[in-house]
């Protein structure tokens, strides 16, 4: 991946030109304020710098560490930060110390220096510390927040996708015309169906046409969208088409991702009833589970037949949307077997991204 | 008109065959022999009662309309009731069949009738062949995914992706699966046009699914065979050897 190592050479020189622009720094201060011979200086500010250097890479490389190891207390944090501050300053300063007193033992003037140094040293130490840690939080924030911003800018992305193939699909042409071709049908036979129908039928567009922002919808709400698009494709198929809703009262209030249950739903009539001359029944079953609520969808469907239409609203798009909005992967099963079509789906109940 | 004209019906949903009986019912001399809710009783009840003039559905599962029409050997009055088809659209602008938008008006209907009517009163010959027709249905550019033919007056949905190869045989095209071998008539170009890439032209007379290919034998000087997976070997002519080493390069 020559982008990520070109990246890796890009912060390494950056690293490298903050490090000599506080080497610069200190040898200013030494050599300026503190009249020090020129080569001390020199050889003070390279050996703390270096050091440090070398200290600050494996900070920020344990920095996660240092800030998880209890995540959820302010004060624990700060104490961790307090505690690691103080032991790298200390130990930063002595062993500055113990390189440069063995280099230059024999001058007294700078051996007194050092020693008088050591606590600002350390008080610098930690200085460096708190910078290095504000430099770690800033682009830690600001990464996840890019993060964050690009997963919510998919998901939408995800969602008005569905919306769109779902609205191509129940405008759909066949399932639209063939509905009022059977209104038409009715107001000879039987005008109370009629109205009936027309009355489901414009409920059912008017809810699919509707703008809908939200990510989420109450599950109550999507099973009884599904029960009117279901109660309509059952007076065009009669009794080839049977259909049993089984929902757990308890979970009716929960929250689920707009337009997962309805594609797929949609799916199955496409593939099932459109596709078979036997009568095929559609279950339903939703139950509260200790963290989700377990949806399962199944039907028969004719093993012989070989579809001339291709994939309704992607099965794909489904599990992408569950895997950004949950981050999990095992969230909807597909199975099939002899003649019986399976989709189950898992729907977390508390740990849902805001 | 003294004799009765006979209509079936051919649609899946019930709704939309009791709209067309109770249009019906104003023709005095019209009389609906059978309703089918699906091609395979199509095919069956058309044999039967060699009916005067048929309303069909187009979708409808496992055979369509059109794939209805491909198996039946009588030239027919067809009226197709369709809810939308853009395909189908295309086609009926060329051709003398009529057509019954879902949901269409009694006024529609009756002229769609009463055309048909004239047609048979002037004993003019019946719109073309139903399986012409049915090629006409099939737009440029579509791939089939399954073909219908009929065996031993059974009928046999193959889809593609079984299909080893297809043979001509004069009028017919010889379509072969592991399970047998089933007459479909039709001219190779159609399927040559029709059937997915994985499908080559090797021979003025097959028309070979590399799926099924195991390798290309050199036979004699410049002269190749295929050999398939189960053992059944193919002549490919200098163009067909061309194609093939095209795709698979």
């Amino acid at each position: 991946m020559p982008n990520t190592s070109i990246r890796k050479t890009t912060t390494i020189i950056y690293y490298i030109i903050i490090w000599m622009a506080v080497f610069f720094n200190h040898f200013i201060i030494l050599y300026h304020f503190f009249s020090s011979d020129i080569y001390i200086a020199i050889v003070d500010s390279l050996v703390y710098n270096f050091v440090y250097s070398l200290i600050a890479f494996g900070i920020w490389h344990s920095i996660e560490y240092i800030i998880n190891i209890d995540k959820n207390s302010k004060e624990k944090i700060i104490q961790n930060h307090a505690i690691t501050a103080l032991i790298t300053s200390v130990l930063w300063a002595y062993s500055g110390y113990f390189i440069l007193s063995s280099l230059y033992n024999y001058n007294e003037t700078y051996m007194e220096f050092l020693d008088s140094s050591i606590k600002w040293r350390i008080y610098a130490g930690i200085i460096y510390y708190s910078i290095l840690i504000a430099v770690y939080y800033v682009i830690f924030y600001y990464s996840s927040y890019r993060d964050e911003q690009e997963k919510e800018h998919r998901m939408k992305a995800l969602v008005k996708e569905a919306e769109l193939k779902s609205l191509k699909y129940q405008i759909n042409p066949h399932f639209i015309f063939n509905s009022l071709n059977s209104i038409s049908s009715l107001t000879i036979s039987n005008p109370q169906k009629a109205r009936d129908m027309s009355i489901n039928l414009s409920n059912f567009l008017r809810k699919t046409l509707a703008d809908n922002e939200n990510q989420k919808i109450k599950l109550k709400e999507e099973i009884d969208n599904i029960k009117l698009y279901l109660e309509i494709e059952k007076v065009r198929f009669g009794e080839r088409l049977e259909f049993v809703i089984n929902v757990d009262e308890n979970c009716e209030d929960y929250e689920i991702p707009n337009m997962i249950l309805q594609p797929i739903v949609e799916n199955t009539i496409k593939h099932g009833v459109y596709e078979s001359i036997d009568k095929v029944t559609i279950n339903f079953v939703c139950k509260l589970e200790e963290e989700f609520i377990s949806i399962l969808i199944t039907n028969n469907f004719d093993p012989a037949s070989v579809s001339e239409i291709g994939e309704g609203i992607g099965l794909q798009n489904i599990r992408d949307r569950l895997k950004l909005m949950y981050n999990s992967e095992d969230l909807i099963s597909i199975g099939k077997n002899a003649d019986i079509f399976k989709v189950s789906l898992k729907i977390p109940i508390n740990k849902t991204v805001d | 008109m003294n004799k009765k004209l006979k209509v079936i019906i051919i649609d899946d949903e019930k709704l939309a065959r009791d709209l067309i009986r109770s249009f019906l019912s104003n023709y005095e001399n019209m009389e609906v022999v059978a309703e089918c809710e699906n091609g395979f009783e199509g095919i069956k009840s058309i044999n039967e009662h060699k009916p005067d003039l048929i309303f069909l559905d187009i979708q409808m599962p496992k055979l369509n309309g059109f794939e209805m029409l491909e198996l039946i050997d009588e030239n027919l009055n067809i009226i197709f009731s369709t809810a939308y088809d853009q395909y189908a659209l295309k086609a009926f602008e060329v051709n003398a069949v009529d057509y019954l938008l879902k949901p269409f008006s009694r006024e529609r209907f009756d002229e769609a009738v009463k055309r048909v009517i004239e047609r048979i009163e002037k004993a003019e010959s019946t719109s073309t062949n139903p399986k012409e027709l049915a090629n006409n249905f099939v737009t440029k550019d579509e791939i089939l995914k399954r073909i219908v033919v009929k065996k031993n007056q059974k009928i046999e949905i193959i889809p593609v992706d079984q299909i080893q190869y297809l043979e001509a045989q004069d009028d017919y095209v010889k379509i072969v699966t592991k399970d047998g071998s089933s007459l479909k008539q039709n001219r190779m170009k159609f399927f040559e046009e029709h059937l997915p890439d994985s499908f080559v032209r090797i021979h003025r007379s097959y028309l070979v699914n590399l799926n099924f290919v195991k390798q290309i034998d050199l036979i004699a000087k410049d002269s190749h065979a295929v050999l398939l997976k189960d053992g059944k070997q193919l002549p490919v002519s200098k163009s067909g050897y061309a194609k093939l080493r095209e795709m698979i390069r």
